[in-house]
């Protein structure tokens, strides 16, 4: 499906050849858009460095993986994209069980802050003169030494439960007060703390603590399911995007594996690829009127959605969590019948957004709240490595359907919107272009929609040690799935990188010196991933009994249930 | 002298009645034309009574001690039902007698400054922040309620209300006036807490900003307090900017004025819901603006006009 320049394989081959010198080890390309480098960890800066310099490689996400039982040592894994020539460039590098670090490359890119932070805390590997040396993806509470993606380290092992732990956290500058923001604040739909310094209103810096919400996932895929299994609970990663996550994977074991999915199935794939976007776009304008007060945009736009859960439920039999997807195309087909009620619904849904289009650009008071706020300028977020609407926002021209094509987009090229500004209202320009965009989308795929099956069979067993990268345009931005192929039928390593990580780590240079209250929008503007929170008080129906639960009680309940 | 201190005393009762006994039906009919605009349903008419009833019957939490933190919400509520009887509402103010537009602005003033102080009691960042920012709403916005009554005193050489009032239904509309009351009427909105100006309360910036600790029937008596002024002054922009058509038959006219204050609220509730919160060095700018422009209404009273 790619175009893959011989002469850029070439090119990528001589800078890393000629950066690690002695130091390389291997180089193969296991796909065709994929180009997969060992060398020693001691020339990783130096190849890293040429990649971003030289080819101007963008970073995605940096994999851990514990390889002791196969080759003795510990892998640290960098994943590049070239965007313009459309290939993946992976680095990998052994490192020993006796010498467990490697040198950090977050002073050369900014954006792989967490990557490295992660893999210190999940694999043990930690990385030398990394900025920031805190914990990023375990619980305060967890000990220390213990790494839970080792895999000696059983999936339903538990630490023992400590108290009084307090997330590590900066002190303000001299002279500044803090305004906190979460783990619970109204608009933040996910818990994530956030600590605004201020100096009256304007902020002068910030800190974080996120990952309240982490649920092993990567972990269960990779020791209790099967590869076939995986999809459904990559579907579940996200409430929103669910079906990006469960097509991201499937099409990376695909590639891995060496499996085509029938024609078909890759454009269904698309339409409800597209549809979630659809979804997704109005149901975050109408959070990000919402945010700054204006709740007639709320309704208005979540009243526009409802015909498209709709459509998804006619499609799949739910409005999200569709289940569809599994490794070789779809388990369950879009009924030709449906056709003409979808384009149908699809063309009320079009009108519609393009009222609110029209509304929403000439509101002088949304100019007034969102223009010149939250910028991100052009070179940091190239530096941080956003992705998504703020990337394009800010003039970064990248587009996983348009620089890695998958499913159909190939056939049904989408229209990449990009603005300058860089602030909240260009990144409503930009969702507001896509959004109409994906109707056009939807449309036309339907109405080329292939006939035939929409699952290729899958003759033999997937052979171990298979690499396989996918990357799929997430409303939010693009999702990176890596799997590396194992034995027992499921996945040796899968790591799963969703929009909101690199944007996320842009905020604190977008709030630089805004006003406190623009802070919930600019967070807002980059659309950050939802999830559920736990209930707190249970009414005994029979009773009427109300009991409140304290903190250390429900700490012992939860820790009870999950021992039962 | 007896009979005239308890019929006074009656009209005042009577004025405080209809302020707390008839904002929650006007706030209910708000709540009914902003679902309608947003296309819902929405809560019955009569939900703010509810409203009220289930937050007088819960527990008395408070952040904080102190006698001044304790009665701050019955000072807001008190003030502005003092502030009910200095305002004609229909007839005459009952407590006209008792003082003019410059006893008017300063108890107008007090329910705001009671709220600010409430947040400023309570120990939340978040509060502390809203305080601040009902304080500069304050400071841009009674300056504008005052020169636009001032331009009514103006013209009508008196001091009193409703001196004012029989002025104008006797002289027509003139242009300071009419300069005057819109002024007045921008003015109104962020002394009900609307959009675009409830900035001081901004829930998704500063979760309630000042209330933030308040609950149960401290929040009722906050609330109603809102709503009983966002009503007065729908009254006090009628029946002094606005008289006329005047009737001189008692129940048409007050049939009249009821409608006006009507329209004046429907015209807040649209105002709220076309417009996203501005931020408050914007809602600053803007009454900086409105104040100037007020002022042309002092020029053209000076002129005669």
């Amino acid at each position: 499906m790619t175009i893959t320049d011989q002469a850029t394989v070439t090119q990528v081959e001589e800078v890393v050849a000629a950066r690690s010198d002695s130091a390389f080890l291997s180089g193969t390309q296991p796909h065709a858009d994929t180009l997969h480098f060992k060398i020693e960890k001691r020339a990783m800066r130096a190849v890293v460095e040429g990649l971003v310099n030289e080819l101007q490689a963008r970073f995605l996400i940096s994999v851990g993986t514990d390889t002791r039982s196969v080759t003795g040592q510990f892998a640290i894994l960098h994943l590049f994209s070239l965007d313009r020539e459309h290939l993946y460039v992976l680095l990998e590098s052994p490192v020993s069980e006796e010498d467990q670090r490697i040198e950090s490359i977050t002073d050369i890119i900014p954006g792989a802050n967490w990557a490295e932070r992660e893999f210190r805390d999940a694999i043990g590997v930690h990385p030398d003169g990394h900025p920031d040396p805190r914990r990023l993806l375990l619980a305060d509470d967890w000990p220390e030494g213990v790494y839970p993606l080792r895999r000696d380290f059983p999936y339903n092992f538990q630490p023992p439960p400590a108290d009084n732990v307090r997330p590590q956290m900066r002190e303000p500058p001299a002279g500044a007060s803090v305004v906190p923001l979460g783990p619970f604040f109204p608009v933040l739909e996910e818990p994530s703390y956030w600590r605004m310094f201020v100096e009256g209103e304007t902020i002068v810096g910030c800190d974080t603590r996120l990952f309240y919400n982490h649920r092993g996932i990567e972990k269960l895929g990779e020791s209790v399911l099967t590869y076939g299994q995986i999809p459904y609970l990559a579907e579940r990663i996200c409430g929103i995007c669910g079906f990006i996550h469960s097509s991201c994977y499937c099409q990376a074991v695909e590639k891995a594996a060496g499996i085509e999915a029938p024609r078909r199935a890759r454009y269904i794939r698309t339409i409800l690829l597209e549809l979630e976007r659809i979804h997704s776009h109005l149901l975050w304008l109408g959070i990000a009127g919402h945010i700054i007060g204006f709740e007639t945009v709320l309704m208005q736009t979540w009243r526009i959605r409802e015909p498209v859960m709709w459509l998804c439920e006619e499609i799949s039999g739910n409005r999200k969590t569709y289940g569809m997807n599994t490794v070789g195309g779809l388990s369950r087909d879009l009924h030709n019948e449906l056709k003409p009620k979808l384009l149908e619904t699809i063309a009320q849904v079009e009108k519609e957004a393009i009222a609110v289009r029209n509304a929403v650009i000439g509101d002088s008071t949304l100019h007034a709240r969102t223009k010149g706020v939250g910028v991100l300028t052009n070179d940091w977020a190239k530096k941080i490595c956003a992705v998504g609407p703020p990337a394009r926002a800010s003039g970064v021209a990248i587009d996983a359907r348009i620089d890695h094509p998958y499913a159909a987009y190939d056939e049904l090229p989408p229209q990449i919107a990009t603005e300058e500004a860089g602030d909240v209202w260009a990144r409503v320009v930009v969702r507001i272009s896509e959004l109409v965009d994906s109707i056009r989308l939807v449309r036309e795929g339907l109405a080329a929609l292939p006939e035939g099956p929409i699952c290729a069979e899958i003759k033999e067993a997937i052979p171990p040690g298979r690499v396989g990268v996918s990357v799929v345009e997430a409303p939010r931005g693009e999702s990176v799935h890596f799997v590396l192929t194992g034995g027992d039928n499921r996945p040796y390593r899968w790591r799963v990188r969703a929009p909101s990580y690199p944007n996320l780590q842009a905020l604190p240079a977008m709030v630089q010196q805004a006003n406190i209250a623009d802070v919930p929008i600019t967070l807002g503007s980059l659309d950050p991933c939802f999830s559920c929170t736990e209930r707190l008080e249970t009414v005994d129906r029979r009773t009427h009994e109300v009991r409140v639960y304290s903190h250390a009680e429900l700490l012992e309940m939860s820790r009870r249930h999950r021992r039962t | 002298m007896t009979v005239w201190l308890i019929k006074s005393f009656l009209l005042c009762l009577l004025n405080v009645a209809a302020a707390l006994l008839l904002s929650p039906l006007c706030e209910g009919i708000m709540r009914k034309i902003r679902a309608a605009l947003h296309s819902r349903i929405g809560p019955p008419i009569t939900q703010p009574y509810w409203d009220i009833l289930k937050l007088l019957g819960k527990e008395d939490l408070r952040s904080t001690g102190g006698v001044v933190y304790a009665g701050l919400p019955a000072l807001t509520l008190g003030s502005v039902l003092v502030l009910a009887a200095l305002v004609p509402m229909g007839t005459a103010a009952p407590l006209a007698f008792a003082g003019d537009l410059i006893v008017v602005l300063y108890v107008a003033a007090m329910s705001g400054v009671a709220i600010m102080l409430t947040g400023f009691a309570s120990a939340s960042p978040y509060a502390s922040i809203g305080s601040s920012r009902e304080m500069m709403m304050l400071l841009s916005v009674e300056p504008i309620l005052a020169i636009a009554l001032v331009v009514g005193a103006f013209k009508a050489r008196t001091l009193a209300l409703g001196g004012i009032a029989n002025w104008q239904i006797q002289n027509g509309p003139s242009i300071s006036m009419l300069i005057g009351g819109v002024a007045f009427f921008l003015a109104l909105q962020a002394v009900a807490g609307k959009l675009p100006f409830d900035i001081s309360e901004a829930d998704q910036e500063i979760m309630g900003g000042p209330l933030i600790e308040q609950s149960g029937p401290r929040l009722a008596l906050f609330r109603w307090a809102m709503w009983a002024k966002q009503l007065v002054f729908a009254f006090l922009l009628v029946e002094v900017f606005f008289p006329w058509p005047h009737f001189g038959n008692y129940l048409i006219d007050l049939l009249a004025t009821i409608v006006k204050v009507l329209v004046v609220l429907v015209l807040v509730t649209v105002i709220d819901v076309v417009n996203p919160r501005l931020r408050i060095d914007q809602a600053m700018g803007y009454f900086m603006r409105v104040g100037v422009s007020s002022l042309a209404a002092l020029a053209f009273a000076v002129i005669g006009k």
